[in-house]
């Protein structure tokens, strides 16, 4: 048994330990004569400077009736027109050089690592709902009665589980994304989606096997047909089952998007890499990223907690 | 049963044979008409084969040879709809089977709204009264982990009303009940069987053979072996059966 006074001891005692553990990092970076510039990591994540537009070519600045500003260069091509501006620079006629500020956007806009995150999001949520679909459909085969479908359903999950991510990617991107002519992104999704796919298979199959059988055959006494059976009596008891292995596999799935980096997609790692470069302040970017896949990890987990919990309304 | 219509023939099992995978040959050359109306109480020693038969008799197991025709239709013809004949077969199990996802009455308004897609508000006044005649209108909205056993058994018997099925097979209905619990049980049986629905019941509880069944059935190792009237069945001095008989009384 716990009594109160324990509890609050233990918590104690895990603050001193936590509060250990991140001066240890802090005088880590002292020892080896790291100074943090966690200014520098601000404008990478939302940017509130106002933004120089810059000259491409030499030439002359052209500002239209209507407001638009282009570049009619001087010697010939295609004039550089600029879509969208808040301030003016240059007027209309000036001799502009190469490298010249014409005008300037104001405001904020989000810097690498906040588009980075973004494409982690969105690939990791359209993988998760492809993955769930291919899942659920080879789930099901993987228990159907023909032969042909659990052959089918089990050479998939072999394959796929029986090979690195890392593989397959390039697979997708470079076999199946030329025939099909897949762009980068689509790519990454469909290496993700399979991947994940084939141990979402394997999560609702022992899901649904898990349902007692005499479940199904009251479904069936009572005229129901297998689809129907499945669908209102099986699955809604796999689901329940399977929800807490779910969610181990889609925070995998988050943190396994990090690899599609290397087919080029600017997710929150390849972002996070070219920061890097250009800031000079590798520990604080890393830092950064590493809670900012805690924080998307984090929110999935909480938002399937409360999903089981109201499905737990029935136990 | 005087009455022509009671004599009409509902469920007829001929030579029905049953081997499972396995080699077992779990029925053998199994005949039974049950009439309309009719409660047939199926006793036995464990193993014998009465619940395959049950399950054949509404398709949750295949025969591998011999006819069984409910209301006229073969099972095994191939244009047979079973999920349609099933509508008309409902049964009730030892372990309950209820939905445990759903309350009392979602488990009694299931089937008749997925399956026969009719109107909700007229299935919900039907499936509270169902459970109402089974005195569980106060448990309606109860989750089957809330309930007790009998009272479970007593929502599976609702819910299979709720199909407005022709006959209904008791599968050991109260073998799963603590003792207090048989006779609620056992009393919505009763009242099935006078209100004339067709019964077919595998059961240890002789008391209710005796009571209520119109014939009684003994079967041994996958064998039809008698076939009476309750009073002829338990003065019957066949062999096999007072074997059995001595182990359970
Ligand atoms: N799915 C199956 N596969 C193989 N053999 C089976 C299967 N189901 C039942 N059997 C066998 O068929 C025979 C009859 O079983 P059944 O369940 O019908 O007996 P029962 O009379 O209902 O017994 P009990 O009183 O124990 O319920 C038994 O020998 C059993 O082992
Ligand atoms: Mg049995």
């Amino acid at each position: 048994m716990q009594t109160p006074s324990n509890r609050w001891l233990g918590h104690g005692l895990y603050l001193v330990i936590m509060a250990a553990l991140i001066a240890g990092i802090y005088f880590s970076g002292q020892k080896i004569n790291y100074t943090w510039h966690w200014e520098r990591l601000w404008p990478y994540v939302i940017n509130t400077e106002p933004q120089d537009i810059i000259a491409q070519t030499d030439g002359t600045a052209v500002v239209s009736a209507s407001g638009q500003l282009s570049i009619t260069p001087d010697y010939g091509g295609a004039p550089q027109v600029v879509p969208d501006y808040d301030k003016l620079v240059a007027r209309d006629g000036d001799l502009i050089f190469q490298g010249d500020t014409i005008a300037r956007i104001e405001g904020w806009r989000f810097g690498p690592i906040a588009e980075g995150l973004w494409v982690t999001i969105e690939i990791s949520f359209l993988s998760l709902i492809f993955s769930i679909l291919l899942g659920v459909v080879f789930g099901l085969m993987r228990v159907a009665h023909g032969q042909v479908w659990r052959n089918l359903a089990v050479t998939y999950v072999e394959i796929i589980r029986g090979t690195p991510l890392l593989v397959q990617i390039f697979i997708v991107y470079f076999f199946i994304g030329t025939v099909f002519d897949l762009d980068r992104f689509t790519a990454g999704v469909a290496a993700l989606s399979i991947f994940t796919g084939a141990y979402v298979a394997e999560i609702v199959r022992g899901g649904i096997q898990s349902v007692p059988p005499g479940q199904m055959e009251a479904a069936r006494s009572l005229g129901m047909n297998y689809a129907q059976a499945m669908a209102y009596v099986v699955m809604p008891q796999a689901i329940k089952r399977t929800l807490p292995p779910l969610a181990g596999q889609f925070i995998n799935l988050i943190k396994d998007s990090s690899l599609v980096s290397v087919i080029s997609i600017t997710d929150l790692t390849k972002a996070g890499r070219e920061v890097v470069s250009g800031s000079f302040a590798p520990f604080e970017v890393w830092f950064t990223v590493a809670a900012l896949y805690l924080v998307v990890t984090g929110g999935l987990s909480w938002a399937i907690q409360r999903l089981e919990k109201r499905l737990a309304a029935s136990d | 049963m005087t009455n022509q219509a009671q004599k009409q023939v509902l469920i007829a099992a001929r030579d029905v044979n049953k081997i499972f995978e396995n080699g077992c040959h779990a029925l053998k050359n199994v005949s039974l008409d049950i009439h309309r109306g009719e409660v047939v109480v199926i006793i036995g020693p464990s193993g014998s084969g009465k619940s395959t038969f049950l399950r054949t008799l509404n398709q949750l197991e295949t025969i591998s040879s011999g006819h069984i025709k409910i209301d006229g239709i073969d099972l095994v013809d191939k244009n047979t709809n079973i999920n349609k004949l099933r509508e008309e077969v409902g049964m009730v199990f030892q372990s309950f089977n209820l939905f445990p996802h759903k309350t009392a009455l979602g488990n009694v308004m299931l089937a008749p709204l997925k399956v026969l897609k009719r109107d909700k508000a007229e299935v919900e006044q039907e499936a509270k009264d169902l459970l109402y005649r089974v005195g569980l209108h106060d448990r309606m909205q109860s989750y089957p982990s809330r309930l007790s056993g009998g009272q479970q058994q007593r929502v599976a018997i609702a819910r299979s009303l709720a199909m407005k099925p022709k006959a209904l097979l008791f599968d050991e209905p109260t073998s799963a009940l603590d003792p207090e619990m048989v006779g609620e049980v056992l009393d919505v049986m009763k009242g099935l069987a006078k209100e004339g629905m067709t019964m077919v019941v595998v059961t240890h509880e002789m008391g209710f053979a005796r009571e209520v069944a119109d014939r009684v059935v003994f079967m041994e190792e996958g064998e039809l072996v008698l076939e009476e009237s309750p009073e002829r069945f338990f003065n019957s001095e066949h062999p096999r059966l007072q074997r059995f008989l001595g182990q359970v009384l």
